[in-house]
C-alpha cells in the first residue's frame, strides 16, 4: 500500500541556481514512469514564463510518483518544489515544513556555493535529513572527491555516501532514489487523531476557486468535509482532494502523511494562507501547526500607467494578479506628476519586478515605477501616531515628533576572506553589528541589524558583488526604531516632482541628493530649454545639476530618398517619446524614477 | 496607380574613384576603366528611353545628376548620357541641369562638353579647404585640387555649388571660417553646409566605436551652423534652407521640388522614386515601395518638409491642411510658444531653434497623421 506511512517519502530538491536541480527533478519525473519522454518539456516544474525565462522558481510545486524500490515495495514520493529567492524565504520555509529530508544537489564541478550554504542551513533548521548529491559527474572538469571535501568541511554534512549523479545522461537518479528510501524518514503523524494539515502553497483557478497544497500531519482529509482553516477562519466542503502527477488525480482521501492538493471552491486567496493549518470544522485541534506568520509586504511602490487610458485596465490586471497572490496589496494614488495609479506592496524586490514585468507583458501596460519606499511610523505633535507608505505623505517638518523605521534581523553567510568587505558595505548602509560565528573552516555567519530601506536599495547586488556572488543574505522582520529621517525633494525646473523624492537618513541626505542629481543628469534627455535638477530638504537646495539646453537635433540632408529615411526616424523618435512621461513640459524617462536605487556611493 | 507628371527627374551613377569614411550612400570604388561602368551608363540611357517613350519625361522641369562621383564616369560615358537625356526630353537652359563632381575628376575639358550637351549647374564636393581635415575625411583631391576645380568650371558655368562640411573632427571654428571665407572669395554662387554624421556601417562609425575618431559634438556642430549662417549672411547669400545657401536667383530649383510635395522619378541603383495623386503618395527605391502615405499623412509630410524652407508654409497650406488634420493650427501655436516657428507675414517660417532643433519640429508635425 502506497499510502501506508512508512511508505510516503515527502522531500524537497535543493540547490545553488544552475546546479541542476529542475533537470534532476524532470529526470525523476521520467524515471518513475510519471510523464512520458515525449511528454518532456525542459523544467517541467517551473510553469510561468517568467520562471522559465529567469531560472527561478516563485510558486511552489509538489508532485507525487509512484517508485518500486530494489526492495520489491512500491512507495509514494511526494517531491516539493520550493522557491528560490530572499523575497520568498517564508514560502521556502513552509515547503520545507512540509517534507522530511531533502536531496541536496552540488554541482561536481562549481562546488558548495553559497545558496548551497543558505540552503542547507534552512533544511538543517526545518530538521530534515539531507542526502548529498554530487551533479554533472560526466563533464570532464568533474572533481567529486574535492566537492565531497567541500560538503563535509563546509556544512558538516557526511558525504562518503554522497550520490553521485547526471542529471543530463540520467547516471545515478536511481541511486538518489533509493537514497531517498532509506535516508530519509517515513513521516510519522497519527492516523486516527483530528486532522491537521498544513497549507504550504496556494493559488486561485477560474473554475474551482482556490486550491491549496497542503501535507496531512494528523488523521485524513475527504471530499465531502468540512473544514476550517485556523488562522483566518475560512469554513469549507472540500470539494475535492487529489494528488499532482503532475497532473491533478482526484483521490477519495488524503491521509496522514500525503501531500496534495485541496479544492476550496473560496473565490479569495487571501482566506487560504501559506502556513495556515486545516483542521476539521468540528473536533477539530484547538492548537495549529507551529512557524504561521501573516505574508506582509515590506516595500511599497506605485505604480502609474504611462498613458492615463490605462487607469482602469492596470487596475483590473492587479485585480487579477492578487487573485493569486495573497502577499500583493494595493490602493489607489494620485501623483501631481504622474497622475493617477497605485500604491503596491511587494514581499521584496524581486517580487515587485516579476509582478512589473508580469503586468507589462501578460496585460500588454506600459508602466512607470517609482522608487521603493518602506512602511514608516511617524510620531506627530499632538500624540497621533501615523504609518506612511509613500514620501508623499511624509507630513511638514514642524508637524513630525519622531519617525521610526523598520529595521531587520540580517544574517549573512561568507566565507571568512569577505568579513572585512561585508562589515565596511553594511556599516555604510547604517547596519549595525550583532555577533559574528564560525560555522566551520570556510562559513562564517554575521548577525546584522540593518533598516530594510537599505536593504531595497542596491544593498543585496553590493553584497554580492563586494563577495565574489559567494554572501548568502537571510533576513527577518526586528522591528521598528527612531531614526533621523527627512523628506527629500527632487525639482526639475524649479517646480518640485513628488515621484521622485524620497525619505532618507539626515545624515545621508546631502550624498544621496548629490548623487540623485548626477544620475538624473545623465538620464533625462537635453530639451529644448535648459533644465535645472535640485534636490532639497524643506526648501533648503542641498545639490543642483543642470541638463543643458539642447542646441541641435536635425539631420541636414533631406533629398530623394532622404526622406523616407527621415520618416522612419521620426517614427523611432515618437516611440522613445512614448517610454517617456511629461512633467510640466519636461519629457523624464522611466528610469528617473528608478535612479535611487542605483546610488554607487 | 494613376498619378501626377513628373516634374523632377534624378540619375544616379554609383561609382567612386575611393571610398569616403564618412559615407553611408549606394556607391564602390570602381576603376574608371572598367567595363562594369560602361554596362550601367548603357542600361540607365536605355531606362531613359524607356520612360521617354512612356510620357514619363515629357513635364520635366529640373535634373539632377548624381552619385557616386558622375564626373569619375568620364567625358565619354558623360556625353552619350546627355545626349540621350537630349533626346528624351526638352533639355533647354530653363530646365535646370545640375551635375556632382568632384575635384580630383573634373577636367577643363569636361567642364566644356557637359555645358555644350545641357548642365547648366555643377555642384562639387570640396567638403574642406584644409588638407589635413581632407585627409582625415579621406577624400581622394587637395584643397588646392578643390580651387583649381572651382577656377574651371567657372570658366563656363555661373551657378555653380560647393558642399562643405562642419563639425569635423579637429575642426576649429576659424578653421571653419576659413573654408566659408575661401568659398566666398571663389565666387560661388551656392553653398550647402553639413554637419558631420556618423552613419552605421561607416569606416568611421567603426573608428568611433574603437575610440580612434572623437563623436560629433552637437554643441560644436550648432555653433559652425550658426557661424555659417552669419558669414555667408554677410556675403550676400541667404539661408534657403537648413543646409542650403545661395546667392538671390541660385537657389536649387531641383531640390526645392523634395521639399515642396513635387513628384520625381529616380533612376539607377538606389535612385527614389516619388508619385502621387491627390490623395495617395509613394516613395520606391528598386522596385520596393518605402512609403506609402495617404492624404492625412501627405499634408503633415508636406508641412514638416515645407518647414525646412525658410519661407515656411502660407496660411492658405496651413488651412487648406486643417480640413484634413483638424490639430493643425493648435499645433502651429504651440511650435510657436516652444520658440520652434513664428508666424510672418501670412506664413509660418521656423525660427533659428527649429533649424537647430528640426527633429523636434518636424516631429511634432509628422504626429499631426495617424
Amino acid at each position: 500500500m502506497a499510502n501506508d506511512p512508512t511508505h510516503i517519502r515527502n522531500f524537497s530538491i535543493i540547490a545553488h541556481i544552475d546546479h541542476g536541480k529542475s533537470t534532476l527533478s524532470d529526470r525523476v519525473l521520467e524515471l518513475t514512469g510519471t510523464v512520458a519522454a515525449r511528454d518532456m518539456q525542459a523544467q517541467l516544474l517551473d510553469s510561468m514564463d517568467i520562471e522559465r525565462e529567469r531560472g527561478i522558481t516563485i510558486k511552489s510545486q509538489a508532485v507525487r510518483v509512484n517508485y518500486t524500490a530494489d526492495d520489491g515495495e512500491e512507495y509514494q514520493f511526494n517531491l516539493i518544489d520550493t522557491p528560490g529567492h530572499v523575497d520568498f524565504t517564508y514560502e521556502v520555509s513552509r515547503s520545507l515544513a512540509a517534507c522530511e529530508g531533502a536531496v541536496l544537489v552540488v554541482d561536481a564541478t562549481q562546488g558548495v556555493e553559497a545558496q548551497t550554504v543558505a540552503n542547507a542551513m534552512m533544511a538543517m533548521n526545518a530538521n530534515l535529513e539531507i542526502i548529498p548529491l554530487i551533479n554533472k559527474i560526466d563533464l570532464p572538469a568533474a572533481d567529486p572527491d574535492r566537492v565531497r571535501a567541500e560538503i563535509e568541511d563546509g556544512l558538516a554534512i557526511p558525504a562518503d555516501d554522497a550520490v553521485l549523479a547526471s542529471g543530463k545522461t540520467g547516471e545515478g537518479v536511481h541511486d538518489m532514489l533509493e537514497a531517498v528510501v532509506y535516508g530519509i524518514p517515513a513521516p510519522t503523524g497519527k492516523e486516527h487523531a483530528p486532522l491537521r494539515a498544513l497549507i504550504f502553497d496556494s493559488y486561485f483557478d477560474a473554475y474551482r476557486g482556490v486550491v491549496a497544497l497542503i501535507r496531512v500531519v494528523d488523521g485524513h482529509i475527504a471530499k465531502g468535509d468540512r473544514v476550517r482553516m485556523m488562522a483566518t477562519g475560512a469554513e469549507v466542503l472540500v470539494e475535492e482532494v487529489g494528488a499532482r502527477r503532475p497532473a491533478e488525480t482526484p483521490l477519495p482521501e488524503l491521509t496522514v502523511g500525503e501531500v496534495g492538493y485541496l479544492v476550496t471552491g473560496l473565490k479569495d486567496v487571501r482566506q487560504v494562507k501559506v502556513g495556515d493549518t486545516v483542521t476539521a470544522l468540528h473536533g477539530g485541534v484547538d492548537e495549529p501547526l507551529p512557524g504561521y506568520r501573516e505574508a506582509k509586504p515590506m516595500v511599497y511602490t506605485g505604480l502609474f500607467p504611462i498613458d492615463g487610458d490605462q487607469y482602469e485596465p492596470l487596475k483590473e490586471a492587479l485585480e487579477k494578479l492578487s487573485l493569486n497572490d495573497p502577499a500583493l496589496v494595493w490602493e489607489p494614488e494620485k501623483s501631481h506628476a504622474l497622475g493617477f495609479g497605485f500604491r503596491v506592496g511587494f514581499l521584496g524586490l524581486l517580487h515587485m519586478e516579476v509582478i512589473k514585468e508580469r503586468l507589462e507583458r501578460e496585460f500588454g501596460l506600459d508602466l512607470l515605477a517609482t522608487a521603493p519606499s518602506v512602511e514608516y511610523r511617524i510620531h506627530k505633535q499632538a500624540g497621533e501616531i501615523i504609518t506612511i507608505h509613500s514620501p508623499q505623505e511624509m507630513p511638514d517638518p514642524g508637524e513630525i515628533v519622531m519617525v521610526e523605521e523598520p529595521y531587520l534581523k540580517a544574517k549573512i553567510l561568507i566565507p571568512p576572506d569577505y568579513v572585512g568587505a561585508v562589515m565596511d558595505l553594511t556599516v555604510q548602509r547604517r547596519g549595525t553589528f550583532v555577533t559574528m560565528n564560525y560555522l566551520s573552516q570556510t562559513t562564517v555567519e554575521m548577525l546584522w541589524e540593518i533598516p530594510l530601506s537599505e536593504l531595497i536599495l542596491d544593498y543585496f547586488d553590493k553584497l554580492k558583488s563586494s563577495t565574489k556572488g559567494y554572501a548568502s543574505l537571510d533576513y527577518d522582520f526586528a522591528g521598528y526604531k527612531p531614526s533621523k529621517l527627512v523628506k527629500l525633494d527632487i525639482l526639475l525646473s524649479g517646480k518640485p516632482i513628488d515621484a521622485l523624492s524620497f525619505i532618507v537618513h539626515k545624515d545621508k541626505a546631502y550624498d544621496r541628493g548629490r548623487v540623485l542629481c548626477e544620475k538624473l543628469k545623465e538620464i533625462i534627455p537635453r530639451q529644448l530649454f535648459e533644465v535645472p535638477i535640485q534636490a532639497a530638504i524643506g526648501g533648503r537646495v542641498l545639490a543642483r545639476q543642470t541638463v543643458k539646453a539642447k542646441r541641435k537635433d536635425v539631420l541636414a540632408k533631406c533629398y530623394g530618398g532622404d526622406i523616407s529615411r527621415k520618416r522612419k526616424l521620426l517614427e523611432k523618435q515618437k516611440a522613445g517619446k512614448k517610454r517617456m512621461k511629461a512633467i510640466g513640459n519636461v519629457e523624464v524617462p522611466q528610469e528617473a524614477f528608478m535612479a535611487i536605487l542605483k546610488v554607487d556611493d | 496607380m494613376p498619378h501626377d507628371p513628373y516634374k523632377a527627374l534624378y540619375l544616379h551613377l554609383p561609382f567612386c574613384v575611393q571610398r569616403c569614411g564618412y559615407c553611408d550612400f549606394t556607391t564602390r570604388a570602381v576603376p574608371t576603366g572598367s567595363t562594369e561602368i560602361d554596362e550601367y551608363v548603357e542600361d540607365l540611357c536605355l531606362q531613359i528611353r524607356r520612360k521617354a517613350k512612356e510620357g514619363e519625361l515629357a513635364e520635366v522641369k529640373t535634373i539632377y545628376i548624381g552619385g557616386g562621383t558622375p564626373s569619375h564616369v568620364g567625358t565619354s560615358r558623360l556625353s552619350m548620357l546627355l545626349y540621350t537625356l537630349s533626346l528624351s526630353l526638352r533639355l533647354e537652359p530653363d530646365v535646370e541641369c545640375t551635375m556632382e563632381a568632384n575635384p580630383d575628376s573634373l577636367t577643363e575639358r569636361m567642364v566644356r562638353d557637359i555645358w555644350a550637351l545641357g548642365v547648366n549647374r555643377l555642384s562639387i564636393g570640396v567638403q574642406s579647404f584644409n588638407d589635413s581635415l581632407l585627409e582625415t575625411l579621406g577624400r581622394a583631391h587637395s584643397a588646392d585640387d578643390a580651387r583649381r576645380a572651382i577656377v574651371a568650371a567657372q570658366e563656363r558655368f555661373e551657378n555653380v555649388s560647393i558642399d562643405l562640411m562642419c563639425g569635423l573632427p579637429g575642426q576649429s571654428a576659424n578653421n571653419f571660417r576659413a573654408s566659408l571665407e575661401e568659398a566666398v572669395s571663389l565666387g560661388v554662387t551656392h553653398i550647402s553646409v553639413y554637419p558631420l554624421t556618423i552613419e552605421k556601417h561607416t569606416p568611421f562609425a567603426r573608428m568611433v566605436a574603437c575610440g580612434q575618431l572623437e563623436e560629433p559634438d552637437d554643441d560644436v556642430e550648432a555653433e559652425h551652423m550658426e557661424l555659417a549662417e552669419k558669414v555667408l549672411g554677410q556675403a550676400g547669400f541667404t539661408r534657403y534652407e537648413v543646409a542650403s545657401y545661395a546667392r538671390p536667383g541660385f537657389e536649387s530649383r531641383h531640390n526645392t521640388a523634395y521639399w515642396t510635395g513635387v513628384p520625381y522619378l529616380g533612376l539607377g541603383l538606389a535612385a527614389t522614386t516619388m508619385t502621387q495623386n491627390s490623395n495617395r503618395r509613394m516613395r520606391m527605391q528598386d522596385g520596393q515601395v518605402t512609403d506609402d502615405l495617404d492624404a492625412r499623412q501627405m499634408a503633415a509630410e508636406d508641412l514638416m518638409l515645407g518647414m525646412r524652407m525658410s519661407r515656411g508654409v502660407s496660411d492658405e497650406r496651413v488651412a487648406a491642411a486643417s480640413e484634413l488634420l483638424p490639430d493643425v493650427r493648435t499645433t502651429f501655436e504651440e511650435l510657436a510658444r516652444d520658440g520652434l516657428a513664428v508666424h510672418e507675414h501670412g506664413r509660418w517660417k521656423p525660427t533659428k531653434t527649429g533649424w537647430l532643433c528640426g527633429n523636434e519640429l518636424y516631429g511634432r508635425l509628422f504626429d499631426l497623421a495617424p
